[in-house]
């Protein structure tokens, strides 16, 4: 593998008694797509202003494309905040040509690039009006690609997906896809796992301030232990004590057309059982069944599994 | 350095699109059109006034009449001179004076020194008709026709129901619908509006005070006393001023003749004058006249200090609400991460500068364009004016006062622009600064009446005043210490307040909420130093 584009160690930032975030430790390989989740207020917002050297850390090293501080490769790296905003008296065109000339692109450079972006994102008609006539999704849009005309090898985009309607975050994914198969190394954070589901080679999950976890998408999902969800009216110890089997919860059934005496069980399984394994041992021993739910644990899950408490907490603090 | 450039002239460009630079651009040539065009048209446009003299005395119609022809002879003489000047053959002010006497140059020579005595010379020769005549050979090919003025005050004929003899009080009753304009007097077959009745009573004699009588005024007394004059626009003061004044001449006429005293030697001895001589030791033997152009020299800075304050007061609206879009859009974040809180500070300080440079480049091209438009006598006068000012050592220290007084104050307002989300905010931050900029322009005569007195040298070593005063003080001459001891603290201070500002601004930019208390303040300072 080749040397990290981006490697934090030990970050630490605070703001008077709060630390906002907490010993960070992160490398991101080159060409990767990597998201960045947690609640909100966990310090994705802070730890991507450090990343940028708009804010600095009181404690650890941040190395951006082999350089001590980002304004020292500034021209290499796109962001789009968190907060949009734009000039709002400004044409599309030239906002966007205008950030990529304070990236170090020349005017007519810029200028073109802008036109091609808009026309390839589908907002060619809007190249000439002035931004305030624009939607929110559209002006976001135009965010987004004032934040890559200048064809930068590190792309930091925080929330990007924030606001947009189904189909436009569609597109939004495929941009960030582009930019992958281009070489480049998009980091974005979201709220939405999906996004992150789909896009995400490597995942950073913070909270509070702290990294609770950083792997890839299935490491991720292997946090959780699989699980399954059965209903009989009969005895199932024979399928208790099968080897794969963590733990078994009994769960009351709310489902009022099930026989008379129906309970539901849920079992927590290794990693590597066969669920066919425990479907298998329950007819050989004479369990009836009545449901026999296997799922994969979701990102979704992952999330309110390992931050869901504090989260909560945190948000009603 | 180049991406300074780049926010300086995307910053230029964008308030050179906005439509306040442009009302501040065409403010001046507006304010100038409205200044030599409107008002001499407006003028003109004052309507004739008409009124109606009763005099029951029978002592004072004439002296009156007279004086009211005479002031509106006056007039045409006023304006035919103008016209004159301005449509001469040879209309270069400067040089006619040398030019061999004529009667022309008599008339002229003669209205500039004495008013009085030109009239009197104009009215005997026969007026405006002479002048025309004698005028004619002088005049351009291309000269207008001379128009003259409109009489201001015109007597209208009593209605016929008014009988002139009757008791002073029933004059005024059945004269009062005229005054309120409720009904119309006739004048000349024309329906007009009476203005005014000047009503001189049978016994207006008694009621001449002399030094003598003077107690008689104390005396409470229920009726009007003396000369009634009745009007319902009490603003307009010229009429009563003209017949109370010709009034009182003619009073002063009989007692001169009364206690034997030769009228004409009187006339004579009132205008007799001493002049007097405003010499400069400043200057050179010979030279020590002070002329027009002298004295505008000494007046000059205070139109340098308001053109700074002007130029500065346009600037500051830019510096708050450029920072305050950029901050409440949150536009900044994303600069921030392509530039340097001291290179979007750099800029935007240049942007703005060049910004105001420009409107001020637009006033003075759009004054010179007027003046070659405009060929009047005044905007000669004016010509003059700047020959003298493009001459003195005064552009220097506008350019460099201007400069520095811009990146004072400049620094200051960005530091609160980056403290604040919204305008409302920034303006209850500005208020102390803006009760500050206003003691230059309060002090601003009181500096150039006394240039190197107490209070222009105190506020001179004060780096928030010294643009202004030292501005105000450049015609003077002020003690090189002062020149010299207050540019090295301007500068300093300048330098100090940038820097302080840059470090308010580094913090403040990505702040959000309320704007911050003083001493949050100095640790943001502090916090960004470290």
């Amino acid at each position: 593998m080749s040397a990290p584009i981006l490697e934090l160690t030990d970050v630490t930032k605070r703001y008077g008694d709060f630390t906002a975030v907490n010993k960070i430790n992160i490398s991101i390989p080159q060409g990767s797509v990597y998201g960045f989740l947690g609640p909100n207020g966990a310090g994705k917002t802070t730890t991507i202003r450090m990343i940028l050297d708009i804010l600095r850390p009181d404690e650890g090293q941040i190395q951006v494309l082999g350089a001590s501080s980002a304004m020292k490769v500034r021209d290499r790296i796109g962001y789009l905040p968190e907060e949009k905003g734009l000039y709002k008296k400004m044409k599309v065109w030239a906002i966007i040509a205008y950030f990529a000339t304070l990236k170090g692109m020349n005017r007519r450079q810029a200028k073109d690039k802008a036109y091609a972006l808009l026309e390839k994102y589908g907002l060619h008609d809007f190249a000439n009006a002035s931004v305030e006539s624009l939607s929110k999704g559209m002006g976001q849009k135009v965010q987004v690609l004032s934040s890559i005309a200048h064809d930068p090898e590190l792309v930091i985009l925080d929330e990007p997906f924030s606001g947009l309607d189904p189909v436009n975050q569609e597109v939004l994914e495929q941009l960030i896809r582009d930019l992958s198969a281009n070489g480049q190394t998009v980091i974005f954070s979201t709220h939405v796992m999906q996004h992150a589901e789909r896009l995400c080679e490597r995942l950073l999950l913070i909270t509070q301030g702290s990294k609770v976890f950083d792997g890839t998408v299935d490491e991720a999902r292997a946090i959780i232990p699989r699980r399954i969800v059965l209903e009989t009216r009969d005895n199932i110890s024979p399928i208790r004590s099968l080897d794969g089997v963590l733990s078994v919860q009994e769960h009351p059934v709310d489902d009022d057309t099930r026989l008379p005496g129906t309970r539901q069980w849920e079992l927590y399984v290794k990693e590597q059982t066969d669920p066919q394994l425990i479907l298998q041992h329950c007819f050989e021993s004479g369990v009836s069944l009545s449901r026999f739910d296997f799922t994969q644990a979701s990102l979704h899950d992952v999330f309110v599994h390992l931050v869901g408490q504090e989260a909560r907490e945190h948000n009603f603090r | 350095m180049r991406v300074t450039l780049l926010i300086a002239w995307r910053e230029y460009m964008e308030n050179v699109k906005t439509k306040g630079f442009w009302i501040g651009v065409l403010l001046v040539p507006i304010v100038f059109f409205l200044i030599f065009h409107v008002s001499s048209r407006l003028a003109t446009a004052t309507p004739t006034r008409y009124y109606l003299l009763i005099d029951q005395s029978g002592e004072y119609a004439q002296a009156v009449e007279t004086a009211i022809r005479r002031e509106h002879q006056r007039r045409i003489m006023q304006d035919f001179m103008r016209y004159l000047q301005e449509n001469r053959l040879d209309a270069d002010a400067a040089s006619f004076r040398a030019e061999p006497s004529s009667q022309l140059n008599q008339l002229l020579d003669n209205f500039d020194n004495d008013e009085v005595a030109a009239l009197d010379q104009w009215l005997v020769s026969g007026g405006l008709d002479y002048a025309l005549t004698m005028a004619q050979p002088y005049l351009r090919d291309d000269a207008p026709e001379f128009t003259e003025p409109r009489p201001q005050f015109v007597a209208a004929t009593l209605p016929p129901e008014v009988d002139p003899e009757a008791d002073a009080q029933d004059i005024v009753e059945q004269l009062r619908p005229y005054l309120n304009g409720e009904r119309r007097i006739n004048v000349d077959g024309d329906s007009a509006s009476l203005f005014a009745l000047v009503l001189i009573p049978e016994d207006v004699d008694q009621d001449i005070v002399r030094p003598a009588t003077i107690q008689g005024l104390m005396t409470p007394d229920a009726g009007p006393r003396g000369v009634q004059y009745w009007a319902g626009n009490l603003t307009d003061t010229r009429l009563s001023g003209a017949i109370q004044n010709s009034i009182n001449s003619a009073i002063r006429q009989q007692e001169y003749a009364s206690q034997g005293i030769d009228i004409a030697a009187v006339r004579d001895v009132q205008r007799t004058r001493l002049p007097l001589s405003r010499l400069d030791p400043g200057k050179e033997a010979g030279e020590e006249a002070v002329s027009l152009a002298d004295t505008f020299r000494q007046w000059a800075p205070m139109g340098f200090v308001y053109l700074i304050f002007i130029s500065l007061m346009q600037s500051v609206q830019y510096l708050l609400s450029n920072t305050i879009e950029e901050k409440s859009n949150r536009i900044i974040e994303v600069l921030l991460a392509s530039v340097t809180p001291g290179e979007l500070m750099m800029g935007k300080l240049l942007g703005i500068g060049i910004t105001g440079i420009t409107t001020i480049l637009a006033w003075i091209v759009s004054f010179f364009v007027f003046i070659r438009l405009y060929q009047t006598v005044e905007t000669a006068m004016i010509v003059q004016v700047l020959d003298v000012l493009l001459s003195s050592d005064l552009i220097p220290y506008f350019v460099f006062y201007y400069l520095c007084c811009y990146a004072l104050y400049a620094g200051i307002f960005l530091a609160i622009g980056s403290l604040c989300n919204t305008l409302k905010e920034a303006q209850s931050l500005m208020m102390p600064l803006m009760a500050v900029l206003v003691v230059p322009i309060l002090t601003m005569s009181f500096i150039a009446q006394d240039p190197n007195g107490t209070l222009a040298r105190v506020m001179s070593w004060i780096p928030l005043f010294t643009p202004f005063t030292m501005m105000n003080r450049a015609a003077a001459q002020p003690p090189m210490v002062d020149v010299i001891g207050t540019t090295i603290v301007l500068v300093l201070t300048t330098a100090a307040v940038l820097w302080l500002s840059g470090r308010v601004f580094r913090q403040g930019i990505l702040r959000s909420g309320q704007p911050p208390r003083v001493i949050e303040l100095w640790r943001m300072v502090r916090r960004s130093a470290s």
